[in-house]
């Protein structure tokens, strides 16, 4: 029965039912296709049971599971970064839509991750403690961003134990350009006191508030 | 009263106040026993305070054995000093100097009440009224017995003596059965018969607790330089134990008789249909996260019927609060901790057509069934080695084609390598764990062309929303870059947990 099951499962099917090929097959396997179908049918409806009204556009992962904070002009004037804080305090930083890099014509075409005093890319965070983790300070440097015209230094804006900077980056650096928001993030901190990240928070301004400020839609 | 003086052959009928006469064989071995004892030690043991049992035990080359229970402390005094009946002695005999009353069946109960008991069956029957308050159901028990700690001081000062008096003596060579043992084999036979159980290393323990009525009045624990000195003394070969070193007063012990039987374990398959349950009890700064957990709408509905004081829960696995568990159910176990009685397997249906039933319908059970010592393989069974299914519905940007389904469809065992989520990375180690992805099957839903259903089949450990919508890039491939374009995880739910056997 279980073998029967997944070879259905493999057909690429065209269309909303599952058709099951009936040639060549025994009045007991019959049977057994209708009972799968059956059963089948069953789980979806059950499956699709509480989608109620699917919207056009859901909500994105980042929008259901972060509180999104901005700041702006950050140690210096168009330094505008994001800082997404998961409900289990984990900050993703990353660059905010409005930052002076991407103004330059040709758009960010190199970072670096070695600044201050070490490459941060290399960093080996082990265990459940993060062991070995970079302290950060939210001044701290975080990484170099490159454009044709200029290079521009991105902080940490937030105290805590730097977990992990996005790798990826340095091999594809264009994802700053095309989703800085998602797979061009630039790394993760964790704030080691919850009184750390209440007074990091006070510097920080909220979504709308960033909106406002920048005039700018999103 | 029987005419009690030297053992005739061939009455043997047991007398109501626990007193048997001699005509018994086993009292006739005890007195025979009791004849042979060295009188000089026993008249000075006796006087100094030992109780009767006591001599017994430390005068005696012959093991001490459950002869001895039957008969009455009196009688074995009586039969000690001299083979004549003296008055059988209607006075109470002081607290035995070494056992504090353990050996004389005399305790104090919780309410302080000073309670004396003639003979083993006696002593037995009175603690079984107590064992019987804690309401278990058993037909076998272990028997633990735990005594102060002043007692083998007691004794050890009382074999000083001894040896200063009697030193070269055979019956002072052999060693000596303490108080606990001794009190066990005395009553062992009476509580088998009392409690209507067999006796053996069983599940079922009762423990009989002896503690000191007070600090002071029992011949209080050696400070540390009496203990040096004591030690010293011995090394030296002298003692300073005469007859006064031993005027102390002593006071029976407090009894308290505890029951404990071993865990028990049900086993069975739950389902999750609400997406607002979790599946542990989850408390956060007081205030419980989601509506109920699927762990006390089932551990809450066993405990009572067991009678038992808590119970633990342990499932094959775990899925997320707004997860339904759907398909064949995920394999737990409850496990209940000092269970009283172990209820029928036709409880345990009812319990789960009653959870079944339920007007909320949050949580299923099935196959719910009393299981033993292979509990615990069948659960590894379940844990990593094994496949998953799964359903979800996902969006994608752009409205979903049928090159999507096939080139999906024709995936199999793809693998993925997924850093650890960012929201578990606070609790879990910063790793990239490699998964397989089993197979994927595309189910297109009516009226929606961004929207689809997927039915994949995945490695045991394996963060499907992460795959569907990548986490940032950190798990790849994802559903978006094999398609190409974002895509978000609307809903999830498990539909099999693969066991070994079904």
């Amino acid at each position: 029965m279980e073998i029967q099951k997944t070879e259905v499962a493999k057909n690429p099917e065209t269309d909303d039912t599952i058709e099951t090929t009936k040639q060549n097959q025994s009045e007991e396997e019959v049977e057994h296709c209708d009972e799968q179908k059956q059963e089948e049918d069953e789980l979806r409806s059950v499956l699709l049971s509480d989608i109620g009204d699917l919207p056009l556009t859901p909500p994105s992962a980042t929008q259901v599971n972060f509180v999104s904070y901005f700041i702006t002009d950050f140690t210096k004037p168009g330094h505008d970064q994001y800082i997404y804080r998961h409900a289990n305090g984990l900050c993703v930083i990353g660059l905010a839509p409005t930052h002076i890099a991407f103004k330059d014509e040709g758009g960010i075409t190199n970072i670096d991750f070695n600044v201050g005093k070490s490459d941060r890319s290399v960093l080996k965070v082990s265990g459940k403690r993060k062991k070995n983790a970079m302290r950060s300070e939210s001044n701290t440097a975080l990484c170099k961003v490159s454009t044709a015209k200029d290079s521009y230094i991105v902080r940490c804006c937030v105290k805590g134990s730097l977990l992990e900077v996005n790798e990826r980056l340095i091999k594809q650096p264009q994802l700053l350009n095309s989703s800085a928001d998602r797979e061009g993030y630039i790394a993760i901190i964790m704030p080691t006191r919850p009184a750390d990240w209440t007074k990091n928070k006070e510097s920080l301004i909220t979504l709308e508030e960033y909106k406002a400020k920048k005039e700018v839609s999103l | 009263m029987a005419d009690e003086t030297n053992p005739a052959s061939g009455d043997s009928a047991g007398l109501s106040n626990g007193l048997v006469s001699h005509g018994d064989h086993k009292s006739r071995r005890v007195y025979q026993a009791a004849r042979s004892l060295h009188s000089g030690a026993v008249k000075d043991l006796l006087s100094l305070g030992v109780c009767e049992r006591c001599v017994f035990r430390l005068v005696s080359v012959e093991a001490f054995d459950s002869d001895l229970s039957s008969v009455s402390a009196s009688t074995l005094r009586s039969w000690l000093e001299s083979g004549d009946e003296k008055d059988a002695s209607s006075e109470e005999s002081s607290c035995c100097i070494v056992c504090l009353g353990v050996l004389q069946f005399v305790f104090s109960d919780a309410k302080q009440t000073l309670l004396r008991s003639e003979c083993g069956s006696d002593y037995a029957a009175r603690v079984t009224d107590l064992v019987k308050e804690e309401g278990h159901e058993f037909d076998s028990f272990g028997l633990e017995v735990s005594v102060p700690a002043t007692i083998a001081e007691n004794e050890r000062a009382v074999l000083l003596y001894l040896k200063g008096k009697y030193n070269s003596e055979s019956w002072l060579q052999s060693e000596k059965i303490s108080v606990k043992d001794a009190l066990k084999v005395l009553v062992l036979d009476p509580l088998k018969v009392s409690l209507g159980a067999k006796s053996d290393s069983s599940s079922f323990q009762i423990r009989l607790t002896y503690s000191k009525a007070s600090d002071e009045a029992q011949g209080a624990s050696e400070t540390t330089r009496e203990r040096k000195k004591r030690k010293t003394d011995e090394e030296n070969g002298s003692t300073s134990m005469s007859e006064n070193s031993f005027e102390k007063v002593y006071e029976p012990c407090i009894l308290s008789v505890h029951c404990n039987k071993m865990p028990i374990f049900f086993s069975g398959r739950y389902f999750k249909y609400s997406r607002n349950v979790s599946q542990t009890r989850w408390i956060i700064d007081d205030e419980r996260m989601g509506e109920a957990s699927v762990e006390e709408l089932i551990g809450g509905n066993i405990l009572p019927a067991c009678l038992g004081d808590s119970y633990k829960f342990h499932a094959a696995g775990r899925e997320d609060i707004d997860v339904r568990m759907l398909g064949s159910g995920r394999p737990f176990l409850i496990e209940v901790q000092n269970s009283r009685k172990c209820p029928s397997q036709q409880s345990l249906t009812e319990i789960g057509e009653k959870i079944n039933k339920s007007e909320k319908k949050l949580v299923g059970v099935k196959d719910l069934k009393f299981i033993g010592s292979q509990c615990w393989a069948m659960m590894r069974e379940g844990e990593a080695e094994k496949q998953k299914q799964y359903a979800a519905i996902v969006w994608i940007a752009r409205p979903v084609e049928e090159k999507d389904i096939d080139s999906i469809s024709s995936l199999k065992e793809l693998k993925i390598l997924q850093k650890t989520p960012v929201r578990v990375l606070h609790r879990r180690s910063p790793l990239e764990r490699e998964r397989t992805i089993h197979w994927m099957k595309v189910e297109k839903i009516k009226g929606s062309s961004h929207y689809f259903l997927l039915h994949l089949c995945t490695q045991a450990g394996t963060y499907i929303k992460e795959f569907v919508h990548g986490d940032l890039g950190r798990t790849t491939p994802s559903m978006g870059s094999i398609l190409g374009c974002r895509a978000e995880i609307i809903q999830l739910d498990v539909t099999d947990v693969k066991m070994g056997d079904s």
